[in-house]
């Protein structure tokens, strides 16, 4: 079978990127210089309930974030070693040893943070984050709250939701001690409308790419998910969402796709890659491949959200993110992704740092090629640390990924 | 007529038990007796136990690994590896059921990789809460029990007060024992080889539960005095997330050493689980676990770990700590580091070694064990 061949596929820049630009540097720069503007700095991780932090006023930061931050500008390494040297294992989560790395050598992108405040952790996400924010709240000596949110393997108990819900009235009660602030219920409504808000225009643009060709590839939503993630609960972010999904519009209105060439659509499962989004992006779009969804993305497009009740609303949206929930739960998820965005074919993402992630994935594969009849490929990386990656071999197994499905396609 | 305690006797059982793999182990339980698998000390074995069936711990095995690359990726650690593999191999066919209680991302995606399986009718998730230093956690732990007790109640049948009671009493004379036989090793006045030490903490996670009482107190009554031999031994405290292991406890002694103390959670660190058999059972089996009971999974706040540690290993009277952990687990090695500064700050030498099971450099184990040991010895 011959290679598949690589052609130019120019892609589509987003005019967005130079608002985004201006929004995550203006982010970064409040970051950097809290005082300035007068604001405490909690670190939080990405699937805490940030709302109750910006309607007392202060400001979320995430070091996962900022691991893919590390990742994507390739310092990643250097900080994971640090962490090594340090008495940290190797095998660990880069996310946490590119933030254990950064905190005591000042040598990411951002060089030395200023301490913070407090630290908000929820295990919504994965166990690992327990661990790593103990290690920091001892590090910088500052208090830690844990939102603990029981996972869900194969149902929602209404009475683990409940007890989601208990830990936010104690967290609003945190948060009053930390900011010495009472809690404004005016204010954190005004928070959650804005985050609901952008929860729901973060939501409409990914399902845009249901359209063919796909106005806004999945490389391009693992940039622009940036302000979902820091910013969800300003009207920064409201703003953002509502410019780029005006140009997306724009673009499904005159169907203009991402890519000016689109023959494959694909779904990807797990976190990107960050260290090689632009080359993985080139290797697929050169042989006519987009990526259309992800299962990373719409981890910010929250489901089940009373806005009547935020606080219970928070609890349960917070409780049954994607990550907190079983087997079925994600392969039903993927196989109803891969119909709904009229998918070829699923690339996984084995992620040596990533346990709740890629625990299954091997049974996953196998659930959703049955009952979609679309092939999946399973590449090997780590998500921050390219030491666990071999670029080639990658190319190549893509390559006769891709060629897989235009034969099937053919007959 | 009762027959007289027997040390031989009492051995030969201990060890046979504990030496079997899973399939010869299958033929020596009643076929009547319901058989459930469970892996760690969040499961309340009283439970199993009061609803009539015989907890069976699974504790790893060093099995060929053939079918589980299908199913987990390598930087799993041995435990997750292992047990999915004997399921696999159908090595598990003779149990009932298992239960998982919630503790790492390992066993969470484990749970639910072995549930597609569908090899037991008795599939069950006891989701502990991470957060073990709250009001509300504690509420949320009991309604997950009476969630635990009601599905065992509709697989294995009623489970009365009175079996509930005598069920707690049991296992609290079963930790009891254990307490003694520690305690005895701790101080120096009996001699208890490790091997056969570990041997012992494992039978009573295979054994039909009244007959490990059985051997307990007998074991206990012809405990041979110590020895000339066992004053030299140098004392050390073994920290973990292994279980007992014969091979493990042989190595340390032939390097000179004696474990004094260990919070492995097969050992040490399930005696801080007892019962209190004066509350309502259900209440009882929670709050125990909000004791000073210690696992990494779980939050007890930033310091938990060092301060229970560092406590244990004063009151041991041991002079160093070997941390002897396998592969790929989150939870250890994120403590490690910070635990080890603690432990040297105070001046407690540490010696970390990174395991497999079976071990592909038990030499190099072996050295590394003897030079430590040689570092704690007097001049």
């Amino acid at each position: 079978m011959p290679e598949h061949t690589r052609q130019p596929n120019p892609y589509r820049e987003i005019e967005s990127t130079r608002a985004y630009r201006r929004l995550m540097t203006a982010y970064y720069f409040m970051v950097k210089h809290p005082k300035w503007f007068g604001k405490k700095v909690a670190w939080i991780t990405s699937g805490g309930p940030v709302e109750p932090l910006y309607a007392m006023g202060v400001l979320p930061f995430y070091p996962e974030n900022y691991g893919a931050m590390c990742g994507a500008f390739r310092k990643s390494v250097p900080l994971c070693e640090a962490a090594e040297h340090k008495g940290y294992s190797r095998d660990l989560c880069s996310y946490a040893l590119t933030d254990i790395g950064s905190s005591f050598t000042g040598k990411g992108p951002l060089g030395h943070l200023p301490k913070p405040d407090f630290l908000v952790c929820g295990n919504n996400i994965c166990g690992t984050v327990i661990k790593w924010y103990e290690i920091q709240a001892r590090a910088f000596n500052v208090p830690l709250f844990f939102l603990d949110t029981p996972f869900f393997h194969d149902q929602i108990h209404e009475h683990a939701v409940t007890y989601v819900e208990k830990q936010m009235e104690d967290y609003i009660a945190f948060l009053e001690k930390q900011t010495k602030r009472s809690f404004s219920e005016e204010r954190f409504q005004q928070v959650c409308s804005r985050s609901f808000e952008a929860i729901n225009l973060w939501k409409e643009i990914l399902e845009l790419s249901q359209q063919r060709p796909a106005p806004f590839a999945a490389f391009d939503a693992f940039i622009h998910m940036a302000p979902i993630v820091t910013l969800r609960g300003t009207i920064w972010a409201v703003r953002y969402y509502r410019k780029l999904k005006r140009e997306l519009d724009e673009r499904v209105r005159n169907g203009v796709g991402a890519f000016a060439r689109e023959e494959i659509r694909l779904i990807w499962d797990n976190i990107p890659i960050w260290y090689d989004i632009r080359n993985l992006s080139k290797m697929l779009s050169s042989r006519g491949a987009v990526l259309v969804a992800d299962t990373y993305t719409s981890a910010w497009s929250l489901d089940q959200i009373d806005s009547a009740q935020p606080l219970k609303a928070l609890a349960r949206a917070y409780a049954t993110i994607h990550l907190n929930q079983g087997l079925e739960y994600k392969i039903q998820k993927i196989s109803n992704l891969i119909e709904r965005y009229a998918a070829h074919g699923l690339i996984m993402h084995s992620n040596r740092s990533c346990k709740p992630y890629s625990l299954g994935q091997h049974d996953l594969k196998r659930a959703v090629t049955q009952s979609t009849g679309k092939p999946a490929l399973m590449i090997e990386a780590d998500h921050t640390d390219s030491r666990s990656y071999a670029p080639a071999q990658v190319e190549k197994q893509i390559q006769i990924f891709l060629e897989i499905i235009k034969g099937r396609d053919q007959t | 007529m009762d027959r007289p305690p027997s040390l031989a006797r009492v051995k030969k059982e201990i060890e046979t038990i504990a030496s079997l793999g899973y399939k010869e182990m299958a033929s020596q339980f009643p076929r009547d007796r319901s058989i459930i698998g469970f892996f760690c000390p969040y499961v309340p074995e009283e439970l199993l136990h009061a609803a009539g069936s015989l907890p069976l711990r699974l504790m790893g095995t060093p099995i060929k690994m053939s079918h589980v690359q299908a199913h987990l990726p390598s930087n799993c650690c041995h435990l997750t590896k292992s047990s999915l593999e004997s399921l696999l191999q159908g090595e598990l066919d003779f149990l009932q059921g298992v239960i998982f209680s919630h503790t790492c991302d390992s066993m969470q995606g484990l749970s639910d990789i072995w549930a597609r399986q569908r090899r037991f009718p008795i599939h069950f998730n006891l989701m502990i809460p991470a957060h073990l230093d709250s009001e509300h956690s504690r509420f949320y732990l009991k309604a997950e029990m009476e969630r635990f007790k009601e599905f065992l109640e509709s697989h294995l049948g009623k489970i009365t007060p009175q079996r509930m009671k005598a069920s707690i009493q049991l296992f609290n004379r079963i930790r009891e024992k254990l307490g003694e036989i520690y305690d005895r090793r701790r101080k120096g006045v009996a001699s208890l080889p490790g091997p056969f030490f570990a041997q012992v903490i494992r039978a009573g996670y295979l054994l039909d539960r009244e007959r490990y009482l059985e051997l307990l107190n007998e074991y206990l009554s012809v405990l041979p005095e110590k020895t000339e031999e066992s004053e030299n031994l140098i004392p050390v405290y073994l920290a973990g997330n292994m279980v007992h292991s014969e091979s493990y406890f042989s190595l340390v002694e032939e390097a000179g050493a004696v474990v004094v103390q260990d919070d492995l959670c097969s050992g040490a660190r399930t005696l801080r689980l007892r019962v209190s058999e004066d509350l309502d059972p259900m209440e009882a089996l929670t709050r125990r676990y909000f004791t000073s009971f210690f696992c990494p999974t779980k939050h007890k706040g930033c310091r938990a770990h060092e301060e229970t540690l560092l406590d244990d290993v004063e009151k041991s009277g041991a002079r160093g700590v070997i941390f002897l952990l396998y592969k790929y687990c989150e939870p250890h090695y994120f403590d490690t580091p910070d635990l080890k500064a603690a432990l040297e700050s105070k001046g407690i030498p540490c010696l970390l070694l990174e395991v497999e099971d079976p071990s592909h450099s038990p030499g190099q184990l072996k050295l590394r064990l003897q030079a430590f040991v040689e570092m704690l010895s007097p001049i």
